[in-house]
């Protein structure tokens, strides 16, 4: 079966982040650290905006994960943040489940992806 | 190529700090490691409310603030830090993913000075930095000099007092304080007796020892906030804030006596000089001026030479008016 588009991307762009913060992978693992403990925090608010259909909240918390998954190269992550940060804008309640959704899906494949090839 | 790493120092030889100021700690991390690296120190804000608190720091010349943030936005820290009155200009550069025109044109109406979208490109980011710098060490230069002009303009360039100009500005500025207040100002005219003996005597570098050495016994010996001046030659005029001529006669009193105690010493010799000193006070007066201060102040000043010398003499404008005479009266 053929893969899908999003499927066929890798969850991160090493090349291209190692080439933004100067070739150390050290760094790029602390990193990595950082960003999934800020996601496990923000996704738990950005689950409860959603419940509770709080927009700019979604468009917020959108926009901050839009910016550090793009930071990291890590394409499939900031698509849907930057879904779920449209879906707040627009008001889309169906738009921002179904990213938050795929956002869920995108991070789950990060960590299969680097528990797989950890360097 | 790749930014060297080199000290980034401000005028006092430190590392020159930059605030990072992002909620998101990955980019926070990312700036803050090759900030370092280039020499700079680094000031972390998670919020707006932060950032704006490390902004009002008059060392903070340099901002990385990003457009979105909780709390306050980059944006309003912009208008917010070009509204206050800071000693120092901040050259800040704003981070954002967005990159539409009319959001640039916003940013920079803001009061940004700069304008980076993310993910930031580094090589970019050093480049932009040093164009800070230069315009940072540009103000810091025109501030420099701004500051000697302003010496050079208001300070008399022998003895380091206010020189004339601003000395008799300061005077107008006190008697209309005073009158709003309801005080007495106070002034002292005084000059060194028997100048051009020392001069013809000692040589004209001397005199100019003598007068230095004057103005520092002088400075030593009055109030904090009382102002001295170069009013002309050896004349100095000495203003006294909240005075009245009894309290102005005992501080004139305090003043001859130290410097006829003081010797100066010039190519070896120890000179001592005596001081003779015309005081007033403008509670003495219906509507105090500074021409009318300094005429009374002078004319005492007059009365002391009469006198003999080394004393002080007060004026009464007022009793002087009333009676219809020109004379000061000896307080010594």
């Amino acid at each position: 079966m053929e893969k899908k588009p999003d499927e066929a991307i890798l969850p991160i762009n090493r090349a291209e982040v190692l080439d933004r913060i100067g070739g150390d992978p050290g760094f790029l693992t602390e990193l990595l650290e950082i960003y999934s403990q800020e996601y496990v925090v923000r996704v738990k608010e950005l689950r409860v905006a959603v419940e509770k259909q709080k927009f700019q909240t979604m468009l917020e918390l959108g926009h901050a994960l839009k910016g550090s998954s793009a930071n990291l190269s890590l394409p499939g992550l900031r698509q849907a943040a930057a879904d779920i940060e449209m879906a707040g804008r627009e008001k889309d309640i169906q738009k921002a489940k179904d990213s938050f959704s795929q956002l869920e899906k995108e991070f789950e494949r990060l960590k299969q992806h680097l528990a797989q090839f950890p360097d | 190529m790749k930014p060297q790493s080199e000290a980034r120092r401000n005028e006092a030889g430190e590392a020159m700090q930059i605030l990072i100021a992002d909620d998101d700690p990955v980019t926070g991390r990312m700036l803050e490691k090759n900030l370092n690296k280039w020499g700079y120190k680094t000031l972390l804000a998670n919020n707006g409310h932060e950032a704006w608190q490390a902004l009002q720091k008059p060392g903070l010349r340099l901002a990385l603030l990003d457009w979105m943030m909780p709390k306050i936005t980059g944006l309003e820290l912009c208008q917010r830090i070009r509204k206050i009155s800071k000693p120092n200009y901040t050259y800040i550069i704003l981070l954002t993913a967005k990159d539409e025109r009319q959001d640039i044109i916003k940013g920079l109406e803001a009061g940004a000075d700069d304008y980076m979208t993310k993910p930031v490109n580094f090589l970019e980011l050093h480049a932009r930095l040093q164009t800070g710098r230069r315009i940072i060490g540009l103000e810091d230069h025109l501030l420099k000099t701004q500051k000697r002009l302003y010496v050079l303009s208001t300070r008399d360039n022998l003895t380091s007092l206010w020189n004339r100009a601003t000395i008799l500005r300061f005077l107008d500025e006190e008697l209309e304080q005073g009158v709003r207040q309801k005080t007495p100002i106070g002034a002292i005219m005084l000059d060194v007796d028997l100048f051009k003996k020392i001069n013809d005597t000692h040589g004209h570098l001397a005199g100019d020892g003598v007068l230095r050495g004057i103005a520092t016994c002088l400075t030593e010996n009055i109030r904090l906030y009382d102002k001295i001046g170069r009013y002309g030659g050896d004349e100095i005029l000495i203003i006294l804030p909240n005075c009245s001529l009894k309290n102005v006669a005992k501080i004139a009193e305090r003043l001859r006596s130290a410097c006829a105690k003081n010797k100066i010493s010039i190519f070896g010799k120890r000179l001592s000089a005596t001081l003779s000193l015309g005081c007033v006070s403008s509670e003495t007066m219906d509507r105090p001026s500074v021409d009318r201060m300094i005429f009374a102040c002078d004319r005492a000043l007059y009365q002391a030479k009469q006198e003999g010398r080394n004393c002080v003499a007060l004026s009464d404008p007022l009793a002087d008016y009333r009676k219809g005479t020109t004379h000061g009266k000896k307080a010594r």
